[in-house]
């Protein structure tokens, strides 16, 4: 079994990937936290906890939920939004995978060619990534463990991130509302 | 291009860049703008990091706002000076490698015409004169002998201008450039008219002196590969980094050789490609 | 053309019935691609290569498969093919020998770009000089091109290859291409016994927005997007954002491996492990192997084979263990640089156990007696 830790940055130049240093992604019905297989249950709570003891928590929503583009994302985004408003944390939106010129301007956007400069501008110490193409969110979550401390949650409808701390795989709204659930049940408690 | 897919979720509209605001409240998908409506409406094109007075910026932005129907418009590109701007421009697009251009043009026409057989998706090759008559022109005349419904479009700075200045097959005879230290050794390739013999129904030489002139000509290119065959539009842009000329003399130059026919203005029409043009252009309407 | 229903990739590989047809390599392309829902295919001559896509062209013309035409060489059809994937069809081509070295330059390019694209090897000579014989060398060209790699032993493999590559392929964490490959003439133009699903049954069909980028349609977001810009430090953009994408792509072909269990069963298969002499091989060198494996058996000595079914993703966990014990590793290939002998020296615990051969380059045939003269020698030790 493989000893590589998915833990937050920094690390090295740039981190390996997750996949090529033995961590496998999740079976349906699973999660990872830290390259660990869990329950997703498990993972939904550990979110949770991330999410409430940050500091400077920020949604990244990717073009998939930005633009009504099919059936069923407009019901999606609305729920994530409402669970980024239930634990308290910003967002910024992803809005396209582009190089941008000059650069991007890092209070209101990220982008996967540079998504570190957008979490160092914003002193971000945890953040959720929903709604962006696999690929450019495997780039991204690299880069951002390579440059910063700042730990990451994907909220994946596919198969999952392995690069990221945290990620859940097929989520849907029925995993977003539970954790809007426990947020604020949390939040109700203390 | 759906109309959901201009619409903001509601979730996420409070945070969306000014640009994407701006692209749905005034951009031009659906709207049918062109050339003259430049300045009322928000363009497709951000920011880019072309030379200053570079001739072929001022040509992409003009052909941007010409095209007929840019929600359903998909350009090929090729490694080059434009492969710098296409990445901030609001259309789907492929940068092909170099010179292959054509090639993955056919390959996504006949991918879309299978997925969406009753909509017009315009596919338009956007390339340097290099990747269309150097490295690419066995693709690209493959592309036009095949009869691909392709519009092909070459921005002609007469130089391999992305790597630094050197001669292409396009620079103009005795022309000094980087590897053709004593001047170059043959003639400009004549492109247009091998167009025309290769299969083409619609040929033009443009430059972007008149910009309503380089609109009509990249209109009827789209418009008549949509339904007759390939077509071609080649258009001067002069490079004032690599010629070394100053940014500000980059149109004067253009005016200069379309007027002492150093380089000459041409449009070759097959008669299927005029009578369709004229089907839908019709008496009267706006060029 | 018969009424084809869809039906799932696991009833396709395992419940449907099987009829045995009597067939060459080239017509268990023709039978795989009937049953594939293929949307495009585009084709270029070169032998061995040919008759499959002449066979893939009598096909469309049938209507199994949507759109086919022959390009102008192989690089424009491997550019025509990329195209064409990028605008969310399922497609597949083949080549091999010189064509795959003409077309180089796109196979990187093809996994860089996140592209599905199945595509047939069948193997031979790399000019200079030409010759149209079978030989593995291509293999060690695409080594390194981050494609997905599997090795057809015979005609059956190649058909049940290429319907499974097009599964393994899609999946969204995946989604990058897969080579089959098969020995020119070997293969494909010699008759075996290929037992194929019912015509009337096919894989389901691509889905474009499973994918792990935007498709070039201009019906999905973001609408402001290059397939791929330019990426490297510059402007602002990370100095990791290359080092992150390439390291992504390796990833996505270690992302494969429990498809191809699933699937294929393995990456390799195994017979008689616990024995002190492996013969390690594939391609056609794995029946070549088998035979030398039964005239030593009849000589009282017991060999074991591993057949390397999936060179990329490289099997080399399930290699090093297999071998931990072996006295000899006799590694017989067709081709002179013996590039599966270095594979294996890569992954296994002492290797002055490997035997690089024998090898038989530029297209003869391999003589069983060449790899039971090593295996005598090693049972002698």
């Amino acid at each position: 079994m493989t000893k590589y830790r998915v833990l937050a940055g920094p690390e090295g130049y740039l981190p390996p990937a997750a996949a090529c240093v033995g961590i496998t992604l999740p079976e349906v019905g699973g999660a990872l936290i830290e390259g660990r297989h869990v329950p997703e249950q498990e993972a939904l709570s550990a979110i949770v906890d991330k999410l409430l003891s940050a500091k400077r928590p920020f949604f990244f929503p990717g073009p998939n939920l930005l633009w009504e583009w099919k059936e069923g994302v407009a019901e999606k985004a609305a729920a994530l939004r409402k669970l980024a408003d239930t634990a308290g944390a910003r967002v910024i939106p992803m809005p396209d995978y582009r190089p941008k010129y000059p650069m991007i301007n890092p209070a209101i956007e990220i982008n996967p060619n540079h998504p570190n400069l957008t979490i160092w501008h914003n002193k971000i110490d945890v953040c959720v990534f929903a709604g962006v193409h696999c690929h450019y969110a495997n780039v991204a979550l690299k880069i951002i463990r390579g440059g910063t401390d700042c730990y990451t949650i994907a909220i994946c409808g596919e198969a999952g991130h392995e690069d990221a701390n945290i990620t859940l795989r097929n989520a849907g709204i029925p995993q977003i509302e539970a954790l809007t659930a426990m947020v604020a049940e949390r939040r109700r408690l203390s | 291009m759906s109309k959901r897919m201009l619409k903001m979720t509601t979730a996420f509209a409070d945070v969306m860049p000014a640009e994407y605001v701006e692209l749905v409240e005034s951009g031009p998908f659906g709207k049918g703008y062109g050339v003259a409506d430049l300045g009322s409406f928000k363009e497709l094109i951000e920011e880019h990091p072309l030379c200053a007075g570079c001739g072929l910026a001022l040509a992409v932005r003009l052909i941007i706002a010409s095209l007929p129907t840019p929600e359903d418009t998909v350009v090929v590109g090729s490694t080059g000076c434009s492969s710098l701007a296409f990445p901030q421009i609001a259309l789907q697009n492929i940068h092909s490698l170099f010179g292959n251009q054509n090639a993955v043009a056919s390959g996504l026409k006949r991918a879309l015409k299978l997925r969406f057989p009753d909509k017009h998706k315009d596919v338009l090759v956007v390339a340097g004169d290099g990747a269309t008559a150097d490295i690419g022109l066995d693709m690209v005349m493959h592309s036009w002998f095949r009869g691909e419904k392709l519009a092909t479009i070459m921005l002609d700075n007469e130089a391999y201008a992305n790597t630094g200045g050197q001669e292409s097959g396009m620079s103009p005879e005795g022309c000094v450039l980087n590897m053709a230290p004593t001047g170059k050794k043959f003639k400009k390739i004549a492109l247009p008219e091998i167009a025309r013999e290769s299969g083409c129904a619609y040929v033009a030489s443009v430059t972007p002196v008149q910009p309503r002139k380089l609109e009509k000509a990249v209109r009827r290119a789209i418009l008549v590969a949509r339904e007759v065959g390939p077509t071609y539009v080649q258009v001067f842009v002069p490079c004032p980094t690599n010629y070394k000329f100053k940014p500000q003399e980059t149109l004067s130059r253009a005016k200069q050789k379309e007027k002492d026919l150093t380089y000459p203005l041409r449009e070759f029409i097959t008669p299927e490609a005029q009578a369709y043009l004229t089907a839908v252009e019709g008496g009267g309407k706006r060029d | 053309m018969p009424e084809q229903r869809v039906v799932s990739p696991e009833f396709m590989f395992g419940e449907a019935p099987r009829e045995e047809q009597f067939i060459t390599g080239s017509e268990a392309v023709r039978e795989a691609i009937k049953r594939a829902n293929v949307d495009m295919a585009i084709s270029y001559p070169i032998t061995p290569q040919s008759e499959s896509m002449h066979l893939v062209g009598d096909i469309f013309a049938e209507g199994y498969v949507k759109e086919y035409y022959r390009g102008e060489n192989e690089f424009a059809v491997m550019s025509s093919v990329a195209g064409a994937a990028m605008g969310g069809v399922r497609v597949f081509t083949a080549t091999g020998g010189p064509g795959t070295m003409r077309a180089l330059e796109m196979f990187p390019t093809w996994v860089g770009a996140r592209l599905p694209i199945v595509c047939a090897f069948f193997t031979r000579g790399i000019n200079s000089p030409l010759t149209i014989q079978p030989d593995t060398i291509e293999m060690a060209h695409l080594l390194d091109t981050g494609m997905i790699m599997l090795h057809a032993e015979d005609a059956q493999d190649l058909y049940d290859m290429i319907l499974k590559a097009f599964i393994i392929a899609e999946q969204t964490e995946v989604h990058i291409p897969v080579g089959v490959f098969a020995d020119g003439f070997f293969v494909t133009h010699t008759r075996d016994k290929v037992r194929v699903a019912p015509v009337d049954i096919k894989l389901p069909p691509y889905l474009p927005y499973s994918a792990p980028v935007p498709v070039m349609d201009m019906e999905n977001v973001p609408f402001r997007q290059m397939r791929d810009p330019f990426v490297m430090k510059s402007n602002y953009v990370s100095y990791a954002a290359h080092a992150s994408w390439q390291q992504e792509v390796l990833a996505a072909a270690e992302r494969a491996r429990p498809f191809i269990h699933k699937y294929l069963g393995g990456l390799i298969e195994v017979e008689n492990p616990d024995a002190d002499i492996l013969l390690v091989a594939g391609g056609t060198a794995v029946c070549q192997s088998r035979e030398a494996m039964a005239a030593a058996r009849e000589e009282g000595i017991e060999v074991g084979l591993i057949k390397v079914k999936s060179v990329r993703p490289f099997p080399g966990d399930e290699i090093r263990a297999l071998t931990a014990k072996a006295k000899a590793v006799i590694v017989p290939e067709f081709n002179r640089v013996g590039w599966l002998s270095r594979e294996i020296r890569n992954v296994v615990q002492n290797p002055d156990r490997i035997v690089a051969g024998p090898r038989v380059f530029g297209g003869m045939t391999m003589p069983p007696d060449l790899i039971l003269a090593e295996i005598r020698r090693y049972a002698r030790e």
